[in-house]
């Protein structure tokens, strides 16, 4: 990859990879992919569908790229746009009118190495699952502001809120958290000292 | 209240270890989103060229002076600078005098100069 592709701003690749560079859609992928793919997997709570949100969205990037105007909106910021709204639909599809399948924390995965297994990974896997028992808008919320860390604003132009509905939906989402794993502090090592 | 502090204290100490160890993107994903991203941009470049080879000479001089609005403008313009040339209003100075030259007197510099006279001298 040249080093102009790699000092670009997002901006000028979108107007680069319309313009037919192939190395602008190669840096992007790059910048980009794994951000999306790391939220829709917290949002979603499993590969498969991370997986499928992921590439959909960067796919609608690719498409918008002939219309995008450089200045007026921040690519990242429409990506995560796209990618939370995929999630949703993915959500609403999946449940049917049937369980809620947010209520229902994610079963381990059979596929975790050894080392993914301490105690390290087990928190990991109850931050996941309590996480999943958040409503979707507080957890997409909550994911965005503490594992994303993208500020207020940023989130309330990607979920199309009020800054104060964000910072309402973290908190919420928060103390939910915590309550969730409160009860397992002792399993997850945490002493009372 | 201790317990609610403590329990958002371990809660943003997941958010941390959460963070340092961010899923990384499938070898897989990766080409296919790129093989997305191929097949999107030759639909763009096979839709560009089409548009410029029709393109004729004349219409892309247009194009770069401004389109038909400007021609029109420069039209009207070539014609009024030609009109005022040939037929100058009152209060625009004649160019010739500008130029520097005298009137036709200085061509004819006797006044009593008259062609009937010349005429009558040439027939004596």
């Amino acid at each position: 990859m040249s080093a102009a592709a790699e000092e670009a701003s997002d901006d000028a690749l979108m107007v680069l990879y319309a313009n037919g560079d192939g190395r602008a859609a190669a840096e992007l992928t790059a910048r980009l992919g794994p951000r999306v793919f790391g939220v829709a997997m917290r949002v979603m709570g499993n590969r498969t569908d991370a997986e499928d949100v992921t590439q959909e969205a960067m796919l609608r990037l690719w498409k918008m790229a002939p219309q995008w105007r450089p200045g007026e909106a921040q690519v990242s910021t429409w990506l995560y746009r796209v990618a939370m709204n995929l999630c949703i639909d993915r959500k609403r599809r999946a449940r049917g009118g049937h369980a809620d399948l947010d209520a229902v924390p994610e079963p381990p995965d059979p596929c975790r190495s050894a080392a993914e297994q301490m105690q390290d990974g087990a928190r990991q896997d109850a931050l996941q699952a309590a996480l999943m028992q958040l409503p979707e808008r507080q957890r997409q919320a909550v994911v965005l502001r503490h594992l994303e860390e993208l500020s207020n604003p940023e989130i309330a132009g990607i979920m199309d809120i009020s800054v104060e509905a964000v910072e309402s939906l973290t908190a919420r989402g928060k103390r939910a958290l915590a309550a969730a794993l409160a009860g397992r502090r002792e399993e997850l090592g945490y002493s009372d000292g | 209240m201790a317990d609610t502090d403590k329990a958002l204290e371990e809660l943003e100490d997941l958010f941390a270890a959460a963070r340092s160890a961010r899923p990384g993107m499938p070898a897989h994903l990766n080409t296919a989103i790129l093989a997305d991203a191929a097949r999107a941009q030759a639909g763009f470049s096979a839709a560009r060229p089409a548009r410029a080879v029709r393109q004729p000479k004349w219409r892309q001089l247009v194009e770069a002076i401004g389109g038909w609005p400007a021609m029109g403008g420069l039209a009207a313009a070539s014609a009024a600078g030609l009109w005022i040339g040939m037929a100058p209003p009152s209060f625009v100075p004649d160019p010739v005098v500008l130029a520097g030259y005298e009137e036709s007197g200085s061509v004819f510099a006797d006044d009593s100069y008259d062609m009937a006279l010349m005429l009558s001298e040439d027939l004596q």
